[in-house]
C-alpha cells in the first residue's frame, strides 16, 4: 500500500471516529468535547507564534478578545455567528496588530513578560468598564445560531459546527505551516542570522506570526462563547494560559499535531482525575515534570522513540531547519 | 385553625429526632420509598467555596433528617431526598457540563446555584429543559427566564433592613463610605442598594470605593475611605471583610460598621479584639440564636440544625449553611402542595402561592420592576449585630415594605451604577 493511500485511509478512519464519538458519550462530556474540539483550535494557532522562537502569555487574553467581540457585536448589532466569529478573529488580529510595536522590541524571556503584562492591562480593563464589557461577572445571552430548524445549543450539531470550523482553520493553519511563509517562520527561529542576511524582517515575520495566531484564537473564543452564551475576564486568566503551556509542552512543538495531541490527551487525563479535585493542579505539575524529564521532545515523540527502539525508518523527530 | 405549612415542617424535623434517627445513614430508612434527586451545581472548590460547599453540608443534613424520619410524601407515594452536587468551582465551562449531568444524566429535579455567571450559563438550558433551577442572586432574573428563582437569599436588596435599624439606633451618623469589589454581580448590586438605604435614611454618601479583585493590601483602600472621616464604614458584599476589619482595627477606626456579611467572624475576633467586632451589624444570623424560635420563621428547629452542622463541620458555617436548607425546604413545600416532583408542577405550586413561606417570614413574590419577573422571594430579614463576640438578631424588618415605599430610589442608584435594571 503506498503512503498516499495509507494517508487517505488514515484520514477516512480519523473523519469517522469524530464523526461517531459523540454518540458514545454522555451528555456532560458531549459538552467536553467541544470544549475540546475549539481548544484544539487554541493550541495549534499557539504552535504558529512559537514557530518564530517566542513563546507569549497573551493567547488566551487574545482568545478573550475574540470571545468578547463576539459577544459585543450579537449583543448590540444582532450579528449572527457567520459574521461575529471572522469579526472576532479580525480584531484579536488587529490587536495583536498594534501590540507587535512594543511587544517586538522584545524577545526571548523579555517577550514572555511583556506579552503577560500586556495581557493583564487587556483584561484588567474588562474587568474595570462594566460598561461595556460587564467587569467580572462579564456577558451573557449570546446565542448560538439556528440553522434550517436545527439548534445549535444542543451538544452534537454544535459539535458538528465547531468542528467544521475548528477544521477549516486547522487546514488554512497547516497550509500556512506548509507554504513559503511557514518555512521563513522555521528560518526566523532556526538561522535568525543567516533569515537576515537574505533579506528576511525577521521583526515583520514575528509579527506576522503573532497576528495570525491571534487571528485563529479570537475564531476559538467566538465559537466557545457563542456555545457558553457567557463570557468573563477569569476564562482568559493566566490559569488558562498556563494550560495552554503545558498542552503544548508536552504534546510537543516540533510537530504539527504535537500540540493537539497534548491538548487531547491532557483533556481526557484530566477529566480521569475529577475526583481529585483540589490536588488536580499538583498532577497536572507532575504530569508536567515528568514530560520535560522524560519526554523533552512530548508526545509527538513517542512513535520515533519507538521506531529508534526497534529499529524501524529513520529517526526524525527534529524540525526541518533545526540544528542536528 | 388548621395546620400551616410550618406546623408540617416542624412536625418533619420533630419527628427526626424523636426517631433518634438523624445520626444514622439515610440508605438504611425507609427502603421501600421513592427517591427524588435534587441538584447542587455548586463551588465546592476554589475562592467561591465558602458560598457553596457549607450550603450541601446543610442540605444533607435536612436529607438525613427526612429521610430518617420516614422521608417526605408528595402525591400519596413517599419520597427519600437524595442530594446529588457537582463542582463547578465558579466556572462557566464546568456549570454548563455539571447542569447537563445533572438534568440529563442524574435526573434530578430541581438545581440550586450561587449565581452570577455560572447561572447565566446555565439558562438556556433551564429554559429548554423546563428545568426549576434556584440562584442566591435574584439580580440573575430576566424577562425570559421563567424557570429561575429565588426563594431565599434576595441579595442584595436585605442589606436595607440594616441600615434602617442603624439609622434608628445611632441617629448621630450621618455619613457613610461604602468598600465593595468592582463587579456587577455581588459587588455594585450591594453598593446600589445601600446607596439608596443610606439616601432614604437621610445618611450621606462620602466615598464609594469600588477595588478589584487579588488585593493583599488593603491598608491604602482603608486609609483612603478613613481620610472622608465617614461615620459609618460600610462593606457591600465585599469578598474581603476580614482583611478590611484588620486594617479599620488597625488604623483605629470608632464608628459604626456595617457589612452584608461577616463570615467566619470568630477567625476575624482572633485577629482583632472582641470589642472592636462588638457592635458589627450584618445580615446572616448563627442558626442557634432564640430570635429565630420567632413564629414567624420558616426552618424546623433552627437550634438543631446549627448544632448538627457545626458537630459535623465544625469550621465551616457560612451564610449559605441554612440557605440551600430552606430553599430544598421550600421546595419540599412546593412538591407536597403540587402531589408532585416535577419541575414545573412545583414551580406552578410555588408560583401560585401568593404568600410563600420565606425562611424569616412574610414573604411574597417581586422582582418584575428591577428584573422583569416576580420569581423571587422577598421578606422580613433579620439585623444582626455582633454582641460579646456572638451574633445575635436585633431585630426583623419588612424588605419587601421597603421595596413598596423606596423601589424608585433604588432603580435610580442601580442605574447610575450601570445596573441591568429590567
Amino acid at each position: 500500500m503506498n503512503s498516499r493511500l495509507k494517508k487517505i485511509i488514515g484520514s477516512l478512519v480519523l473523519l469517522a471516529t469524530l464523526v461517531a464519538i459523540p454518540h458514545f458519550l454522555k451528555f456532560h462530556h458531549q459538552d467536553l468535547l467541544i470544549f475540546l474540539t475549539i481548544n484544539v483550535l487554541v493550541v495549534a494557532s499557539y504552535r504558529i507564534v512559537t514557530l518564530t522562537g517566542e513563546w507569549s502569555l497573551i493567547h488566551a487574553v487574545m482568545m478573550g478578545v475574540g470571545g468578547y467581540t463576539a459577544t459585543l457585536l450579537f449583543k448590540n448589532f444582532d450579528l449572527g455567528m457567520w459574521f461575529t466569529l471572522p469579526l472576532a478573529g479580525g480584531v484579536s488580529a488587529l490587536i495583536a496588530a498594534l501590540l507587535c510595536f512594543p511587544l517586538f522590541r522584545m524577545t526571548q524571556f523579555y517577550f514572555l513578560i511583556g506579552s503577560f503584562a500586556a495581557g493583564e492591562a487587556i483584561r484588567l480593563v474588562w474587568i474595570q468598564y462594566v460598561n461595556p464589557f460587564g467587569g467580572t461577572g462579564g456577558l451573557s445571552g449570546v446565542e448560538p445560531p439556528i440553522i434550517g430548524g436545527i439548534d445549535f445549543l444542543d451538544a452534537i450539531p454544535y459539535y458538528y459546527l465547531a468542528l467544521t470550523v475548528v477544521g477549516f482553520c486547522l487546514f488554512i493553519l497547516y497550509r500556512i505551516e506548509n507554504s513559503r511563509i511557514g518555512l521563513t517562520l522555521h528560518a526566523v527561529h532556526w538561522k535568525a542570522p543567516l533569515a537576515e542576511s537574505v533579506g528576511v524582517d525577521t521583526w515583520r515575520y514575528r509579527a506576522l506570526a503573532f497576528v495570525i495566531g491571534s487571528f485563529f484564537v479570537g475564531i476559538a473564543g467566538a465559537l466557545k462563547v457563542h456555545y457558553l452564551g457567557t463570557i468573563t475576564p477569569n476564562q482568559f486568566g493566566i490559569g488558562f494560559m498556563v494550560f495552554i503551556l503545558i498542552w503544548v509542552i508536552v504534546g510537543g512543538y516540533n510537530r504539527f499535531y504535537g500540540p493537539i495531541i497534548g491538548v487531547v490527551v491532557l483533556t481526557v487525563f484530566d477529566e480521569s482525575i475529577r475526583s481529585f479535585a483540589e490536588i488536580r493542579p499538583a498532577i497536572y505539575g507532575a504530569v508536567l515534570i515528568i514530560s520535560i524529564l522524560f519526554l523533552p521532545k512530548g508526545l509527538e515523540s513517542i512513535p520515533a522513540k519507538f521506531k529508534a527502539w526497534f529499529g524501524i525508518g529513520s529517526n526524525s523527530d527534529a524540525p526541518p531547519l533545526a540544528d542536528k | 385553625m388548621g395546620i400551616t405549612r410550618r406546623d408540617i415542617l416542624r412536625a418533619t424535623a420533630a419527628g427526626a429526632v424523636v426517631a433518634g434517627t438523624s445520626s444514622l445513614p439515610t440508605g438504611l430508612f425507609a427502603a421501600s420509598n421513592k427517591t427524588v434527586k435534587i441538584g447542587m451545581n455548586i463551588p465546592m472548590t476554589g475562592d467561591y467555596a465558602p458560598w457553596g460547599l457549607p450550603g450541601l453540608y446543610g442540605c444533607e443534613i435536612i436529607a438525613k433528617d427526612i429521610n430518617g424520619a420516614g422521608g417526605v410524601e408528595i402525591g400519596g407515594e413517599k419520597y427519600n431526598i437524595e442530594m446529588v452536587a457537582y463542582d463547578h468551582a465558579y466556572d462557566t465551562e464546568k456549570a454548563v457540563q455539571g447542569y447537563k449531568k445533572l438534568v440529563l444524566e442524574d435526573d434530578v429535579k430541581m438545581v440550586m446555584m450561587l449565581g452570577g455567571s455560572t447561572v447565566a450559563s446555565v439558562l438556556p438550558w433551564a429554559q429548554r429543559k423546563k428545568m426549576l433551577t434556584t440562584t442566591l442572586l435574584p439580580s440573575d432574573i430576566t424577562p425570559k427566564s421563567e424557570y429561575l428563582i429565588a426563594t431565599c437569599e434576595s441579595h442584595p436588596l436585605y442589606n436595607v433592613t440594616g441600615v434602617e435599624w442603624l439609622a434608628k439606633n445611632f441617629p448621630e451618623a450621618k455619613t457613610a463610605a461604602i468598600v465593595t469589589n468592582n463587579d456587577a454581580e455581588y459587588g455594585l448590586q450591594s453598593a446600589a442598594t445601600y446607596k439608596a438605604a443610606f439616601e432614604v435614611e437621610g445618611i450621606d454618601v462620602v466615598d464609594v470605593n469600588l477595588h478589584g479583585f487579588d488585593i493583599t493590601d488593603f491598608a491604602p483602600i482603608v486609609s483612603s475611605v478613613l481620610a472622608k472621616k465617614p461615620d459609618i464604614f460600610c462593606m457591600a458584599t465585599s469578598f474581603y471583610v476580614t482583611p478590611l476589619m484588620e486594617q479599620l482595627y488597625h488604623q483605629g477606626f470608632k464608628g459604626k460598621i456595617i457589612s452584608c456579611t461577616l463570615d467566619y467572624y470568630d477567625e476575624i475576633i482572633a485577629k482583632t479584639s472582641k470589642e472592636f467586632v462588638n457592635g458589627t451589624i450584618f445580615q446572616f444570623p448563627d442558626f442557634d440564636d432564640p430570635a429565630l424560635n420567632d413564629k414567624g420563621v420558616n426552618f424546623p428547629d433552627p437550634g438543631g440544625f446549627d448544632a448538627k452542622f457545626r458537630k459535623d463541620h465544625p469550621n465551616d458555617w457560612s451564610a449559605v449553611s441554612w440557605e440551600y436548607p430552606a430553599i430544598l425546604l421550600n421546595w419540599i413545600e412546593g412538591a407536597k402542595a403540587a402531589g408532585s416532583v416535577e419541575p414545573t408542577d412545583v414551580l406552578k405550586s410555588l408560583k401560585y402561592t401568593i404568600n410563600p413561606a420565606f425562611v424569616f417570614g412574610g414573604g411574597k413574590w417581586w422582582g418584575s420592576q428591577l428584573w422583569g419577573r416576580d420569581n423571587s422571594v422577598v421578606g422580613r430579614w433579620p439585623v444582626v449585630v455582633v454582641e460579646n463576640g456572638k451574633a445575635r438578631i436585633q431585630e426583623y424588618r419588612s424588605v419587601s415594605d421597603w421595596l413598596a415605599k423606596n423601589k424608585d430610589v433604588l432603580i435610580k442608584h442601580m442605574k447610575e451604577l450601570g445596573l441591568r435594571t429590567v
